[in-house]
């Protein structure tokens, strides 16, 4: 359904120097699918999904496809990503308090896009607004209100509502559950996962925080420094993590059950406004050694499914040293 | 309060302001560079003037002749060199502005800060006060005042001083508001520090900033306010300022006379000050008070690249 | 609270603020030193003409009487007599008021239609030549003394159009022969293009860099990128999201802007010897005809609250949010 291959983002700063926020990242999503982006902030995971709908500002240059159903929405630019936006591909952003124009009605915007896209319009699409909302869990009679009469969490639901308006094949999830209190994240969390369930929807869930990738996504990329760092099923990814950063992630979460002490991972991610020699994570690592700084490390499979950069899991390498 | 001004004026997000701040963000903007370099040219030329223009009212000349070369400017309706009356109008202009706007940033900072820092009962009251006196429409209370008190300088710098202290004061309060809020304010209370030190030592620094922006875009609209109380004949009788040379323009029939270089030069030099202090007033409040740089929609796309080899 | 409680609230406000204006007016007009009779110029004007005028008006008494007479006159809309003229104040300013406010109603409508459209393409095409141009324009009319501006106006632009420069009527007209409603009317347009304009241009530079600036703010906010995401044109986004959300603060600009433009209408009246109520003001101060400048003042004290309370109520229509 989704496949994103090769994909580079750079911003131009001022001063003339350029951020390269992502650095050839690859991923795909089957239909149907929970696919979880993982990382700090600032590594690039809100900017790949963005380069997903081609909503990125002027100073700002894209390299890579993005292959929605055989098609590439990249091919040429704003031109061909405009076509797909929400009618293939749908997002619910990060803060979705503000995604609603406060002096419009919600009703009102979720039906914007139908009308927009020729799904339906007038009584029928304000009809069509009302289920959207009752599968989301809100009362369909909410349909006339503005935002702000909203919780944050109903807020959180309507957008997803909106995010649905025009039947997408992929929804992209930015963030979905942060400033939201834990009971009202987990009804978010349900909720998308029974939507990719009956809709058969790819999803693409953006998050730094792991606990809400084990709960929902079937896989998941690790991301570092705007590259894949590991990637493969939530599963593998938590009882057998190739990559130092990985482990240190799974880590440092609070572990409400155990009394492990909570660590957190030294150090800052690298600037990215500059190229990176060798691991970018080597700085920070713990099992770092020679090669590390100096040799960038390749997407090796460790196992079907399976990929991480990381030269402990290169035999060569490691033979080498 | 009207909500509708109120929700206009609040400032966003008002930010910590750190030493450094200034240079960093302020001056290196271009238009700060700019507006500053106006500025001090004409203060310069203000300090100079005695110097520049030695007796500027003396006739030298025929009444309204056209610029020639011994007077780049012309002469003015009772023959004088309008150059030098431009030149000795900077001083009396500048010196109203500035102090006008010094005396309105003393009243309403002091109200503001009071207003901020104590709340409860005293900002009520003083927002209320406030709230009154913004809706007095400024210039005919100028005129009023200065038709009932006399024409002096001082009289005159008061007047406008007394009168636009408003939005400093609305200012002023909701920064005092949002640094009483942060963390360390809070800790030294806690420790015992009175209030004089509080404000003195970690709210005042914090509010300084944007109230000179606020100050610098007082001094533009106290020169404004200055021609106008000028040009209706209510300004000090024996002083120059542009106000002054646009008012004698007017009133010695420079129109008759198509005298364009009587009418045109104390305009411009106002038009060009307050130019220059709006400039940097703005960009100085922009940087304090940052308001989203973001946007959304562009007409120009973003780009597109071949993909680079990979890295090795 | 509810809709008609926040009405209530901004009606009574606007009465308290009323009365406030009452009151300053009031004693700012005592606080002259000596009288207002004393200051009085006029050929008429012996001794005991101004004794019998002061026991008249009640300036004999004690401060506090005459505060309450102020006020009952006033509730009978009687705002005193002109002392030059001894006629009601009402009546000497009633047809300057009329005079102004086509004047100032023509300025306001070219300012809020330059500004809004010039405000909003120089925020949309933020970054290109458009936007500089919309930016210094707006900057340069605004940093323009009005007085100045009328008269570079008349001096440039006045003899070009053939446009009369003083008046509101031209004296010949209907005397060599019978003026029709049409030809009246398309006198008293004539008159009024140019002060208007004047204003127009004023206000216009401040109109222009608020609607500017307020679109910049909206066309950040997140809910413009969501309404790129879901597919909307750029044209769309800017009307359907960015301009509604953006008038709010240019409602409020509108009830501001007419206590800016008061010194500038009355400034430019005076430039242009346009008969509307500020050159009445500019006579009175050099008549020292206080009654009426009391009153004048009062009047636009009143009209300043006046739309301020429009501007209120028109805000708690458009946003939405103004109630919780």
């Amino acid at each position: 359904m989704l496949a994103v291959s090769d994909l580079h983002v750079w911003f131009e700063l001022p001063g003339g120097r350029e951020l390269h926020a992502v650095r050839g990242i690859d991923f795909s999503v089957a239909a149907g699918e929970r696919f979880g982006l993982v990382g700090e902030s600032g590594c690039g995971k809100t900017t790949a999904i963005l380069a997903l709908m081609g909503l990125l500002p002027p100073n700002a240059s894209v390299a890579g496809q993005v292959l929605l159903d055989g098609e590439n929405v990249l091919a040429r630019g704003e031109e061909s990503a405009a076509p797909h936006r929400w009618r293939e591909i749908a997002m619910v952003f990060q803060g979705a308090m503000n995604a609603f124009n406060p002096v419009r009605t919600i009703g009102d915007q979720i039906v914007e896009p139908m009308e927009l896209h020729d799904i339906a319009e007038g009584r029928a699409a304000l009809r069509r607004a009302r289920e959207l909302l009752e599968i989301v869990g809100i009362p369909g009679d909410r349909v006339s209100r503005y935002p702000h009469e909203f919780s944050g969490g109903m807020r959180q639901r309507a957008a997803i509502a909106m995010a649905l308006a025009c039947t997408p094949k992929v929804l992209l999830a930015d963030e979905p559950t942060t400033a939201l209190d834990v009971m009202v994240q987990a009804q978010i969390l349900e909720l998308l996962t029974s939507l990719t369930n009956d809709f058969g929807l790819a999803l693409v869930l953006v998050t730094h925080d792991l606990p809400v990738v084990a709960q929902v996504c079937e896989r998941a990329a690790v991301m570092y420094a705007g590259r894949v760092a590991e990637l493969g099923s939530v599963d593998r990814l938590f009882h057998d993590p190739r990559h130092p950063y990985t482990r240190l992630l799974f880590a440092a979460t609070p572990d409400l059950y155990g009394d492990e002490a909570v660590a957190s991972i030294p150090g800052a991610p690298p600037r990215l406004d500059r190229a990176l020699a060798g691991c970018p994570f080597a700085p920070r690592c713990d099992r770092a050694f020679s090669p590390c700084p100096t040799v960038t490390p390749r997407l090796l499979e460790v196992e079907p499914g399976h990929i991480a950069a990381c030269h402990l899991n290169d035999p060569a390498v490691m033979a080498a040293s | 309060m009207t909500a509708a001004v109120e929700a206009a004026e609040a400032p966003e997000s008002p930010i910590e302001v750190r030493p450094g701040l200034i240079r960093s963000k302020v001056l290196r903007q271009p238009q700060t560079i700019a507006g500053l370099t106006v500025l001090a040219l004409f203060v310069l030329v203000a300090a100079l003037s005695p110097v520049l223009a030695q007796d500027p009212k003396a006739q030298v000349g025929p009444v309204f002749q056209a610029p020639s070369g011994g007077h780049p400017l012309g002469t003015d309706g009772g023959g004088a060199d309008m150059t030098s009356l431009l030149i000795a109008g900077t001083r009396v202009s500048l010196m109203v502005g500035f102090a006008a706007a010094v005396v309105s940033a003393l009243i309403g900072g002091s109200i503001g800060l009071a207003s901020g820092f104590f709340g409860g009962k005293i900002d009520t009251i003083l927002m209320r006060f406030t709230d009154y006196v913004i809706v007095i429409p400024d210039v005919p209370l100028m005129i009023v005042a200065a038709a009932l008190f006399g024409r002096s300088l001082t009289n005159i710098i008061l007047i406008i001083g007394v009168i636009y202290w408003t939005t400093t004061a609305r200012l002023v309060r909701a920064q005092v508001k949002s640094v009483r809020e942060r963390v360390y304010v809070k800790r030294a209370r806690a420790l015992g520090a009175g209030n004089a030190r509080l404000i003195g030592k970690h709210v005042l620094p914090q509010v300084a900033p944007l109230l000179i922006a606020n100050t610098v875009l007082l001094v533009a609209y106290a020169i404004f306010a200055e021609t106008f109380i000028t040009f209706l004949g209510l300004g000090d009788p024996s002083l120059i300022s542009w106000g002054r040379l646009i008012e004698n323009a007017f009133t010695d029939d420079a129109l008759l006379n198509d005298a364009w270089w009587a009418i045109v030069p104390p305009g411009v030099c106002v038009a060009i000050v307050v130019l220059g202090c709006t400039m940097v007033g703005q960009s100085m409040e922009d940087a304090l008070n940052p308001r989203l740089s973001v946007g959304h929609l562009s007409v120009r796309r973003f780009g597109l690249r071949p993909v680079p080899r990979r890295e090795a | 609270m509810t809709g008609l409680d926040y009405v209530a609230k901004r009606v009574a406000f606007a009465c308290a603020t009323v009365l406030a204006a009452v009151t300053l007016n009031f004693v700012l007009f005592r606080a002259i030193p000596g009288d207002a009779v004393q200051a009085l110029r006029c050929q008429h004007c012996t001794v005991q003409f101004k004794n019998a005028l002061r026991k008249e008006l009640g300036l004999d008494k004690s401060k506090w009487e005459q505060y309450k007479r102020y006020l009952v006159d006033l509730a009978h809309g009687d705002l005193g007599s002109s002392v030059r003229s001894q006629q009601p104040v009402w009546d000497e300013l009633w047809p300057s008021i009329k005079n102004t406010m086509p004047m100032l109603a023509l300025g306001y409508l070219f300012a809020i239609f330059f500004g809004t459209i010039i405000g909003v393409i120089a925020a949309w095409r933020r970054g290109t030549f458009v936007e500089k141009a919309g930016l210094w324009s707006g900057l340069g009319f605004y940093s323009m003394p009005p007085q100045w501006l009328g008269l570079m106006i008349v001096l440039f632009v006045a003899g070009a159009v053939g446009l009369p420069t003083s008046g509101i009527k031209d004296p010949t007209l209907g005397i060599l022969g019978d003026a029709s409603t049409l030809d009246i009317l398309v006198d008293r347009i004539r008159h009024i293009i140019l002060p208007a304009l004047t204003i127009g241009l004023v206000l216009y530079g401040e109109y222009a860099l608020i609607v500017r600036s307020a679109m910049l703010e909206t066309l950040g906010e997140d809910y413009v990128l969501t309404a790129r995401a879901k597919g909307l044109s750029s044209w769309a986004t800017v009307w359907k999201h960015g301009f509604r959300n953006a008038l709010l603060p240019v409602v409020t600009l509108g009830a501001l802007s007419l206590g800016y433009i008061i010194g500038g209408f009355i400034t430019v009246e005076y430039v242009f010897s346009y008969p509307g109520i500020g050159l009445a003001i500019v006579e009175a101060i050099d008549q020292r005809d206080f009654p009426l400048l009391q009153g004048a003042f009062l009047l636009l004290a009143v009209s300043v609250i006046v739309f301020n309370l429009l501007a209120d109520l028109l805000y708690f229509k458009l946003d939405p949010r103004v109630t919780t």
